[in-house]
């Protein structure tokens, strides 16, 4: 059970480094579906595991291509740290089987965003490149 | 100036958004915020994850863990062992991203989260 908590750690961080994201979008299913978890805990540790800067060393590799808007990060995390306080607060009370439909929801909701971010990001270079339609 | 400002402001309202979901699921957030900083500020794709790393450096989940842990909603040991191996696996996935063309990559994660939020949605609400 512990080397399968690690496994799952590390493979959940390979993901925070690849997509820039902080990784409880998938730690959370998983706490779910392969540790048992009910769903309300399962998120209370996902937001303990984001506590400590465990996006830092990933961080370092993007700092070093420039690619870091740093003003921009810094907003976003006031926004978040307060916004995440008001979201607790509306999830809390909610029972644990509606919170775990709407994390659903809210998983096909990403999903479609980044597919659709994926898209505009082909569309350009093939638009500008080879066929110079237009 | 004003056009930065109005700039400024959107990120910090996006961000809001992306904190409420991330309090409501107890996630960083970044999943949204990385394809937003895309679709709506023009962030290339590097870049807005670049800068979705930074917003996760400070714990900006700590005031929705309070919230959390006052319920007992808390397995710190499980928090304990998932750790190192995200810190180590996030290095890894970092050098990976500079040497992947990560658009497949993520097509590809959009749709396991797809299927994941579907058969999470099901599972919760169809019995």
């Amino acid at each position: 059970m512990t080397l399968m908590i690690l496994l799952l750690g590390l493979g959940a961080g390979v993901l925070v480094g690849l997509l820039g994201i902080g990784g409880g979008v998938v730690l959370v299913p998983a706490m779910v579906y392969l540790l048992g978890m009910d769903q309300h805990l399962a998120q209370g540790t996902s937001l303990f595991i984001l506590l400590p800067p465990i996006g830092l060393g990933a961080l370092r590799e993007y700092w070093k291509q420039g690619q870091v808007d740093l003003r921009a990060g810094i907003l976003c995390a006031l926004g978040m740290l307060f916004g995440a306080l008001g979201g607790s607060l509306v999830a809390l009370p909610m029972s644990s089987r509606n919170v775990k439909g709407l994390f659903g929801c809210f998983l096909v909701l990403s999903a479609i965003l980044l597919w659709r971010k994926a898209q505009v990001e082909t569309r350009a270079p093939i638009a500008g490149g080879e066929r110079a339609h237009g | 100036m004003a056009e930065g400002m109005g700039r400024n402001a959107g990120i910090l309202t996006v961000a809001c958004i992306c904190g409420i979901a991330s309090g409501m699921f107890g996630i960083g957030g970044g999943v949204l915020l990385v394809p937003l900083l895309g679709l709506l500020f023009s962030f290339s794709q590097h870049r807005a994850q670049g800068t979705s790393l930074v917003a996760l450096i400070p714990p900006t989940g700590a005031l929705a863990l309070m919230a959390y842990a006052r319920e007992g909603f808390v397995s710190w040991k499980t928090g304990f062992l998932l750790i190192p191996g995200i810190f180590l696996g996030g290095i890894a996935g970092g050098m990976l991203a500079e040497k992947l063309k990560p658009l497949r990559m993520r097509q590809v994660f959009a749709g396991i989260l797809f299927v994941l939020g579907t058969w999470q949605a099901l599972s919760a609400w169809w019995r």
